[in-house]
């Protein structure tokens, strides 16, 4: 195999089958950035949606009813944070790492609790996400796999520029931005700061949900233990390089999911598993050293 | 202040322990209990005979209270390295792949190098040490020169660390002898002994004296030497917070840094200072981990498996980074894990109930729960002192 070959159409399809769960993970973060509540409870959050979504969509065997229990799951899931770091006004940093740890418990052990299987669990009855492919348009090359996606797939990418729209050209975002910056200020305008932030953290819970479904029945039918695998950290590093800016978030998803990919081919190499692993979050630090620049304000703010 | 609070008398010391009670930690402990309970009836089993299950596995004999020390030995070690760090306002996130690198780093020396256990050991310990500190220091310096921040790149770290780790053990150490993917046992020269080995003339007298199965014989026939390192680990810690310059400087720098830059600290050796010994203690707990006997393999996945690193995490939050309530706690969460593992045993539950339960913990903390009755008490005794 030569070096070239590593970059062929199938490369696209597998670039976006690993960037869509961070997408919409991190497009979720993004929101609740913008609402001055820093979420780094991302990966559980991905990881009760994976859970919810397998665990749903084996009882019901239908794929909506598992997104629909994934987002669900999410965003119930995201009421700690949001009750625990607006209400009760708790470490936001302290209350992610704890949630972390418990969607790792919870969910190893309810799948011992309910499927009596320990580690892994596939069944035919789980109803997996169809692909949706756009007749012709799935044909051209090159920029076909965009029109061969799942339902979730084209919905993260959507989400991109309704989401711009909505932060930048609305009322709503307008006044969650407000929220986020100048909560006094907010405030005094008349909108009601913890009101903004509760439904900034759960609508990023709800997305991290589905990024968490499209994980477990889009890219493949199973759940595993632990299979959001740092895939929400890289989430959380996508917001802060992308400044919370939706094509930015697109664009530092779209990195790692080309690390991923690119990393999986290169076993084919002969390449040991274990190193290319390693290779997304290598390559997410690298580009975490590069933008450095971006960092100097938030690295003022971390000392402070 | 009233006569009546400074006045030490008995009234008043169980008043204080009561209002303790009623505070947010017992009663997160107890909640987070109560909200396991609901996760065991989910899966079937009575939660009374579950949590009996718990104890009985983690205090109920000799043989778990010796378990439950072993396995908060790490936790608490690993919970000062964590401390050291976020008392000086470093979140350090990346103890798993700092602990990680140390095991291997040390484990390598442990294994490789011949000669007597009073050099080969201490080298190995150097070498854990180096490891876990070079690890941490990576992200000090990200920080200091770019601005990244600790907390992801920590973070981050722990992956390479992770993967790194797996492979050399698979592909480089792996004992072909052995069904697991592990290291061959390490050589007698690279072992830490139990305090008291089983063997031993010593042991036949305590086990004459307390009983073969006894609390003490158990406990002093099956902890190995990391004890005594981390009771001086601990001393050392809380000499540090309290007698040292670098101990105040990093707690100021933790609580205001702003205010501890304009007193003349630079905060940029501060972080390198405090990762390379944060990271150099949790690699130094990485190692005594693999090296210490019984068990003496370098294994993979075992470090990610034992969650040691977050549940350490978890140990010091609770804890306020403060190393004596970090021991307390430690030994807590870890009779929590031994616990779970015994009931996982007996009752064909998944073991992972034991994060359930100190996730729990931290987040009903965060919340800062009390009884509400005290609070508002409390709050009315305030406004009467104030009215006055």
């Amino acid at each position: 195999m030569n070096f070239l070959e590593l970059f062929d159409q199938d490369l696209i399809s597998s670039v976006l089958r690993a960037l869509i769960p961070i997408l919409l993970a991190a497009l979720g973060g993004m929101i609740a950035e913008r609402a001055g509540i820093f979420n780094i409870g991302l990966e559980g959050m991905l990881l009760v949606g994976t859970f919810a979504a397998v665990a749903a969509s084996y009882f019901a065997q239908n794929w909506i009813v598992g997104v629909l229990a994934g987002m669900l799951a999410g965003m119930l899931f995201s009421l700690i944070l949001g009750y625990g770091a607006v209400y009760r006004k708790g470490d936001p940093i302290v209350l992610a790492i704890a949630m972390n740890i418990l969607a790792v418990g919870m969910t190893s052990f309810l799948l011992v609790a309910i499927f009596q299987v320990q580690g892994v669990f596939q069944d035919p009855a789980i109803d997996g996400i169809p692909v949706w492919r756009i007749p012709v348009l799935a044909d051209i090359p090159w920029i076909g796999p965009l029109f061969a996606l799942t339902p979730l797939g084209y919905l993260a990418l959507l989400l991109v520029p309704l989401l711009w729209i909505v932060l930048f050209r609305t009322p709503v975002g307008l006044r969650l931005r407000g929220v986020g910056e100048r909560p006094l200020a907010a405030a005094t305008m008349g909108v009601d700061p913890q009101r903004y932030q509760l439904g900034a953290v759960l609508a990023s819970g709800a997305l991290a949900g589905l990024g968490g479904a499209q994980l477990a029945l889009g890219n493949v039918v199973q759940f595993t233990e632990n299979m959001s695998a740092g895939r929400g950290w890289i989430a959380v590093v996508a917001v802060m390089l992308a400044r919370a800016h939706p094509v930015g978030v697109l664009g530092a998803a779209l990195l790692f999911g080309f690390a991923d990919a690119i990393g999986f081919r290169l076993q084919s190499f002969g390449l040991p598993q274990q190193l290319t692993d390693a290779g997304p979050y290598v390559v997410t630090l690298l580009v975490l050293v590069l933008m450095s620049k971006r960092f100097r304000r938030t690295r003022e703010a971390a000392l402070a | 202040m009233t006569a009546a609070d400074t006045g030490a008398g008995p009234r008043t010391a169980i008043a204080g322990v009561g209002r303790w009670l009623a505070g947010p930690i017992p009663i997160s402990i107890v909640l987070a209990l109560l909200i396991g309970a609901c996760f065991m009836l989910v899966a079937g089993v009575d939660p009374l005979s579950g949590y009996a299950a718990m104890l009985q596995g983690s205090f109920g004999s000799g043989a778990g209270l010796a378990n439950t020390i072993a396995r908060a030995i790490p936790i608490i070690g690993i919970g000062i390295a964590i401390a050291i760090a976020f008392r000086a306002g470093v979140l350090n996130l990346g103890t798993e792949g700092q602990a990680g690198l140390g095991a291997v780093a040390g484990g390598v020396v442990a294994l490789t190098v011949p000669g007597p256990a009073i050099l080969v050991i201490p080298l190995a310990i150097v070498a854990a040490v180096a490891a876990g500190a070079a690890w941490g220091l990576i992200a000090a310096l990200l920080q200091n020169l770019l601005g990244v921040p600790v907390l992801l790149s920590t973070l981050l770290l722990n992956y390479p660390a992770r993967y790194f780790s797996s492979w050399l053990i698979r592909f480089k150490l792996d004992d072909p002898d052995s069904d697991l993917v592990a290291s061959r046992p390490l050589p007698e020269s690279g072992q830490l002994s139990l305090l008291v080995p089983k063997d031993s003339a010593f042991a036949e007298t305590l086990r004459g004296v307390f009983g073969p199965t006894g609390p003490v014989t158990a406990v002093l026939t099956g902890v190995n030497w990391s004890l005594v390192i981390l009771i001086v680990v601990v001393a050392g810690a809380i000499f540090m917070n309290r007698r040292t310059r670098f101990g105040f400087e990093s707690g100021l720098s933790g609580q205001n840094a702003e205010f501890v830059r304009y007193s003349g600290v630079q905060p940029g050796p501060l972080v390198l200072r405090t990762m390379a010994l944060s990271g150099g203690l949790a690699g130094l707990f990485g190692l005594l981990l693999t090296i210490g006997a019984p068990s003496t393999r370098l294994i993979e996945g075992y470090f990610i498996q034992t969650n040691f690193a977050w549940t350490a995490l978890l140990v010091t939050l609770l804890a306020l980074y403060r190393p004596l309530g970090i021991v307390v706690a430690g030994l807590f969460f870890a009779a929590i894990m031994v616990g779970s593992d015994a009931m996982g045993r007996e009752l064909g539950l998944s073991p992972q109930i034991a994060a359930v339960i100190q996730a729990l913990v931290i987040i009903l903390l965060a919340f800062r729960v009390a009884l509400p009755r005290i609070r508002r008490r409390r709050a009315a005794a305030e406004a009467k002192e104030t009215a006055r």
